[in-house]
């Protein structure tokens, strides 16, 4: 794996730098990191473009030739660097090669915490439609005294440190790896009809599917089983009553959509507007292109095609929720039990109380300074971006797609379209 | 008469933010002096480790320590303010402290229908950092959206509404300068504070 490192600081002597450097020898094994050095180049000018200069067009061959970026960034007045920002501007003005490309953010800073204003900021300059960068989102790698952080040879002192570096930049590998594949199914695998003209061996036929009694439809032309009728699983016998009981004890949303990507079943157990994703009983039935608003439509399309090629076995999205909470989308592929496709089991999950109990039982505490390890977000007031497979997203003139997560910007309460459920469209 | 800098927020030869402060400086000549102030050809910020700063900044903080306030106009690049713009500021807090204290009135012009909103967000939190400490005026957002095609040919804003808004901030804004005027008891404290600063004693 070729990855490019950013020194975010055209200083002499930097630590950011250093963490790259030393990033590049520690990881020398998993991946080939080259260094690349903002204050190399010119400072940034609409009216003198360079962009044909040497030294941008090496930058630019390296972007696009390299599987990931790993940028480094120092803290100045809050922001990032003025080389920093220059280089990002060159590779956004007349040419782009970040776009779509997986980011790492890292920083360094003399105290605790003290590039997160500078990340936060380099976050939403990715995102920009100009540099359409993919941040991995969620993670913040903050290297506090930074003084205090490397040996006389280059190595970070700090075990923890160290550890958290390897899981993060794991994770960005996994990262590389999914963006890359959602890059190169996108074209190849087949479209998805999100309005289910299409049929499966269960589909209930002449029932119109956007009736808001499709169920009561539906029954009559099928007349399900209920009540206290017994019904043979793997393994085991129950009643429907009894399953559906099941069903509703579960301690999250379940929703299930099936092969033709319709809308069959959610466990209904709260108030539409009390659920995460706001189903309605009248929903059920649905296509599911009906559930999402059209802007994210590519992004469902894209998530089911490769849950059906078996591209992908699941897909988990953490969606912000307000605080106190870690909310999980996840969208798990169904088979029959020739393991054919056969839909989706998405279901909706706070986390926090399960991290929490699982804390006070067995009085372990998160590691990694400020840095919460669960989903290695900081757990400053920085909303955190979903990394979406279909969440909706409510923008400006500038609205792009995000490759790898479909949900774009980073409007704190927004409340997100599942894949297979039902939107807030009221 | 008041004294002010006009920043222009870009180093591009042709900027409908400096086309905006030109405009101001003409259309609020009766009520205060503005001194455009370009930020083109700066060396690239790379945390010098002597204490000589380049002559051309020391003389821009020089001009903003004498200015009773400062206007910046921030073109947005990628949804932030310009490389260029940020260049200036860094000389600008790097053992100089012209902003410490000084009425900041932040606008800014874009091709698109936001009006550098964004880049204006981001601005105000890197004037609010310890080593500028800008006494930026609160509520007062300025947003020039399509200036491409916000001038006549002679360099007046063409949209009536756009201009009693202006002129509205600005009368707001002189206000503010007098105001800030009578907060200065703790001035002389603040100066220190931010040469004082170090990134390095922080915890
Ligand atoms: C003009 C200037 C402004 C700075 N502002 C900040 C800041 O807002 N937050 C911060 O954490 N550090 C700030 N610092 C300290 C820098 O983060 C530090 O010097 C940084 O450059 C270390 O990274 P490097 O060694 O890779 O250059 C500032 C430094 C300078 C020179
Ligand atoms: C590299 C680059 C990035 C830009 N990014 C933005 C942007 O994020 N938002 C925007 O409205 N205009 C953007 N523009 C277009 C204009 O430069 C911008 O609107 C600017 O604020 C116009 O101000 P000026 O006329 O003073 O140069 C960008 C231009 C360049 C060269």
């Amino acid at each position: 794996m070729k990855l490019l490192g950013i020194v975010g600081s055209a200083a002499e002597e930097s630590y950011n730098r250093q963490l790259l450097q030393y990033i590049e020898k520690e990881f020398a094994t998993k991946f080939d990191l080259e260094l690349i050095e903002v204050k190399d180049l010119p400072l940034f000018d609409e009216s003198n473009d360079q962009t044909e200069s040497v030294a941008i067009q090496n930058l630019n061959r390296k972007v696009l030739r390299a599987d990931g970026v790993i940028i480094a960034t120092a803290e100045h007045n809050h922001t990032i660097t003025p080389g920093l920002k220059s280089l990002i501007e060159w590779l956004s003005f007349k040419i782009h090669p970040l776009a779509n490309k997986p980011v790492l953010i890292v920083g360094c800073s003399f105290y605790d915490q003290g590039t997160s204003r500078a990340q936060l900021h380099l976050r939403q300059i990715l995102e920009s439609p100009g540099v359409n960068a993919i941040a991995m989102p969620g993670n913040e790698f903050l290297l506090g005294n930074v003084k205090e952080a490397f040996d006389e040879f280059g190595n970070l002192k700090d075990d923890k440190t160290r550890t958290f570096l390897q899981a993060t930049l794991q994770k960005f590998m996994k990262f590389i790896s999914v963006v890359s594949k959602l890059d190169e199914t996108k074209d190849q695998l087949p479209d998805e009809d999100l309005q289910a003209r299409g049929s499966v061996a269960t589909t209930i036929p002449d029932v119109d599917m956007s009736s808001d009694h499709w169920v009561e439809e539906a029954a009559a032309k099928v007349h399900p089983v209920k009540g206290d009728t017994y019904v043979q699983l793997d393994h085991g016998i129950l009643t429907v009553d009894q399953i559906d009981e099941l069903l509703k004890s579960m301690p999250f949303e379940i929703t299930f959509v099936d092969g033709n990507n319709q809308f069959l079943y959610f466990n209904h157990t709260e108030d539409s507007k009390n659920m995460f994703a706001h189903r309605k009983p009248e929903q059920v039935g649905n296509p599911i292109g009906n559930c999402h608003p059209a802007r994210t439509h590519e992004h469902v399309k894209q998530v089911i095609s490769m849950l059906r090629a078996g591209k992908l076995d699941s897909f988990h999205m953490p969606v912000p929720h307000g605080p106190g909470k870690y909310v999980v989308h996840n969208y798990q592929a169904l088979h029959d039990t020739d393991g054919n496709y056969s839909g989706i089991n998405e279901y909706i999950l706070d986390f926090q109380p399960i991290i929490d109990w699982y804390l006070k039982k067995t009085g372990k505490q998160l590691v990694g300074g400020k840095v919460d390890a669960v989903s290695g977000a900081s757990k400053k007031d920085t909303v955190e971006k979903p990394d979406a497979v279909s969440s909706a997203s409510k923008k400006d003139d500038t609205e792009k797609p995000d490759a790898t997560s479909g949900a774009s910007e980073k409007v704190s309460r927004q409340q997100p379209d599942a894949i297979s459920g039902a939107s807030e469209k009221d | 008469m008041k004294k002010l800098i006009g920043i222009v927020g870009t180093n591009a030869a042709n900027s409908t933010n400096r086309q905006l402060l030109q405009f101001m400086q003409k259309h609020f000549q009766k009520d205060a002096t503005i001194e455009l102030m370009e930020i083109q050809n700066l060396p690239m910020f790379n945390k010098p480790t002597t204490d000589k700063l380049p002559e051309i900044i020391t003389e821009m903080a020089a001009k903003i320590e004498a200015a009773d306030g400062v206007i910046i106009s921030t073109a947005e690049y990628d949804h932030s303010a310009p490389a260029a713009l940020l260049n200036a500021l860094d000389w600008l807090s790097y053992n100089i402290y012209p902003f410490v204290d000084k009425p900041v009135m932040v606008t800014g012009a874009s091709y698109g229908a936001l009006g550098s909103s964004r880049a204006q967000a981001q601005l105000r939190q890197v004037l609010d950092a310890p080593e500028l400490h800008a006494m930026i005026m609160p509520s007062s957002e300025f947003l020039l959206g399509n200036s491409l095609n916000a001038f006549t040919e002679d360099g007046q804003l063409k949209d009536a509404t756009t201009i009693e808004k202006l002129e509205g901030i600005f009368a707001d804004f002189l206000l503010f300068v007098d105001i800030a005027k009578q907060l200065k008891n703790a001035h002389a404290a603040n100066k220190k504070a931010a040469a004082d600063f170090d990134w390095d004693k922080i915890k």
